[in-house]
């Protein structure tokens, strides 16, 4: 196995575990949301605007949280392609 | 009325028109099948989101928000997490691996005879199932609108989509897809915007939130039946079959539902999670699991990342998308609440998918409402128009690329004729199963992306020892069991209140893990392909990175 296998072998699994973790990142805090929803059922009688606090809950916030952690995920997976491109650089020279 | 027709021949025209544009570029065979890979993060992102938005996002949330309650505001949850799954997992490997289309990738990554065509035909299967209820929709919409029969609605959106996609192929697709999604995000969100404002809040509140029922004004109500309905009338629970004509409800009677809609009063309506029905934890669990996973598996989705210019540029374009469909979403729920408080009577005609359609001249009459009524019309042809496309490019790519290959200089041509060729089945089949509930179709064709493609692209893009035999098997345990699983639920109208009604409705919970286990448990008993160091190289390895 070259060095280059081993360097690769490395990328890949960084990538996996940075996907990993925003997969539980974004999963848990969905996950959690219809649960939280069945649990809290008082949540229902407060209101903000006249529309009950659970309706927000579903239609607002899980989709920032989306593009926040899309974008996270993104620039840190750029970084871990550069990164591995500088390293294969070094061993050329 | 004919406000709507103008605005949606002006919608139409349009699109044309961008295609034709597209077509004057689209010179080379590499533009007709993904654009000469050169299209832009934004005007990818508009594109994919404009082919992503459907029939079922557009007039199939509020619809179902109408019929059932709250809980079809997990679907918008579900339709966009899938996308931050597809950017976690696949998109910039699959764009750096630089195949066309999955079948591409399957026999690529795995290869062996037979897995190309297995997929091909998941491919014709999964883009089949989602084809029918846009033309569908179409026809219902135009009905709606101005009254034609139902078959015009359904032909003149076949005719133009499969003159559009022969004509221009990909390039031109991603042109008027992006025109598509601005025209969709306008279409929902101004008429929401301006009913909200005219109308100062909600209104009817006790029957959206409180403990009524919706009920018939101060002066009555005069619901017009187009057909024979079973109707139960909740204040005294008698069950009566009415019509065809007008039913007069006395004032404060509350509005009978037909047959398949229960009587709710606003408190359980309007709760996302409840103890049974829609809303009950496990059929949102399974729902969020289908959507979730299923997104990632259409392929009419999958293709279009192969015209980013690189790895890097198509998760930036997966990063834009998650922002540009979360835009639109916000605004399904509002049709939603104005729907139930506005058109109680789609609960007696059954017709809620309509409800979009019809909720601006009903909550602001005179000729505001008729504008804003042909603004959301325009919208729903748009919505249509644009994933019809997009499914029609996979399905001719798939036929002129994997079925029926041609050798170079003919592919331009194989391509055209497999765009029209494409289009009759569906549209025939739309014409034959009007009485087939769009939802039906939708589930699967989710169900059955979730459980082949899904688990062949991630456990193809990260795990070496898959092996063709395994993924093979995998695709097609999955295809089965979730086929299975929706034709039984189907036959034995199993209630969803229970679960294996639930599972039998919504099986992605079931055969997603078997199509996984299968994958791995058959792949770890056989021995991985020889040169897959190399097809792994080509997955991960950055473009910038000379290797």
């Amino acid at each position: 196995m070259s060095i280059l296998d081993v360097y690769l072998r490395r990328l890949r699994r960084e990538q996996l575990r940075l996907s990993l973790l925003s997969l539980v990142a974004f999963g848990g805090a969905i996950g959690a949301l219809p649960l939280i929803l069945y649990l809290l059922p008082g949540l229902h009688d407060v209101q903000l605007l006249g529309v009950p606090l659970p309706i927000w809950l579903v239609v607002v916030p899980p989709f920032p949280l989306f593009f926040a952690i899309g974008w996270l995920e993104q620039r840190r997976a750029d970084a871990l392609d550069a990164a591995f491109g500088e390293m294969l650089g070094d061993i050329e020279q | 009325m004919t406000l709507a027709i103008v605005a949606v021949v002006a919608v139409t025209g349009a699109a044309l028109g961008i295609g034709t544009w597209g077509v004057r570029v689209a010179r080379t065979t590499s533009d007709l099948f993904v654009a000469s890979r050169a299209v832009s993060p934004w005007w990818n992102a508009a594109a994919i989101s404009g082919e992503y938005l459907s029939a079922a996002s557009f007039l199939g949330v509020a619809g179902l928000m109408v019929k059932f309650g709250a809980s079809a505001l997990w679907l918008p949850i579900g339709f966009t997490a899938g996308y931050l799954t597809l950017l976690l997992f696949v998109a910039a490997p699959l764009r750096r691996f630089g195949s066309y289309t999955i079948p591409d990738f399957a026999e690529a990554r795995l290869p062996a005879r037979g897995m190309r065509v297995l997929a091909a035909a998941i491919v014709l299967l999964i883009s089949g199932c989602y084809l029918v209820p846009q033309l569908k929709g179409a026809g219902v919409t135009l009905r709606a609108v101005t009254g034609s029969p139902y078959w015009l609605g359904v032909a003149i959106v076949a005719l133009i989509v499969a003159l559009n996609v022969a004509l221009g192929g990909m390039r031109g697709i991603t042109y008027v897809q992006a025109f598509q999604y601005w025209v969709k995000v306008f279409a929902i969100a101004l008429p929401a915007i301006l009913l909200l404002i005219h109308l100062g809040g909600l209104p009817a509140r006790a029957a959206l939130f409180g403990n009524e029922l919706p009920r018939a004004g101060a002066s009555g109500m005069v619901i017009t039946l187009d057909e024979a309905e079973t109707l139960t009338f909740p204040d005294t629970g008698a069950v009566r079959v009415v019509g065809p004509g007008e039913l007069r409800l006395a004032p404060g009677e509350a509005v009978p539902v037909a047959e398949g809609i229960d009587a709710q009063t606003g408190e359980e309506w309007s709760r996302p999670v409840n103890e049974t029905g829609r809303g009950s934890p496990l059929l949102v669990y399974s729902l969020l699991l289908a959507t979730f996973l299923g997104t990632m598996g259409l392929p009419h989705i999958l293709v279009r990342f192969y015209t980013n210019p690189d790895g890097s540029a198509a998760r930036r374009t997966t990063v834009r998308v998650l922002g540009l469909l979360g835009a639109f979403y916000v605004f399904p729920g509002v049709y939603g609440l104005l729907g139930r408080a506005f058109t109680p009577e789609l609960y007696a005609t059954g017709d809620t998918d309509s409800v979009v359609l019809r909720v601006p001249s009903a909550a602001w009459p005179g000729w505001p409402g008729d504008v804003l009524a042909a603004v959301v019309a325009a919208g729903a042809f748009a919505a249509f128009m644009s994933t019809a496309s997009g499914l029609l490019v996979s399905i001719a790519g798939t036929v002129s690329h994997d079925v029926w290959p041609a050798r170079r200089r003919m592919r331009r041509r194989r391509f055209r004729a497999a765009a029209a060729l494409g289009m009759i089945a569906p549209a025939s089949l739309a014409l034959a199963t009007r009485e087939v509930d769009i939802s039906v179709l939708v589930g699967w064709a989710f169900a059955l992306a979730a459980s082949t493609f899904c688990p062949l692209l991630l456990l193809g893009v990260w795990w070496p020892r898959l092996t063709p035999f395994g993924a093979a098997a995998g695709m097609l345990a999955g295809a089965v069991v979730a086929t299975g699983a929706i034709t039984a639920g189907l036959i034995s109208h199993a209630s969803e209140d229970t679960a294996v009604g639930a599972l039998l409705a919504q099986p992605a919970a079931l055969s997603v893990p078997l199509a996984f286990g299968t994958m791995v448990l058959l792949s770890l008993r056989g021995r991985p392909a020889r040169d897959v160091a190399a097809t792994m190289a080509a997955l991960h390895v950055p473009e910038r990175v000379p290797v």
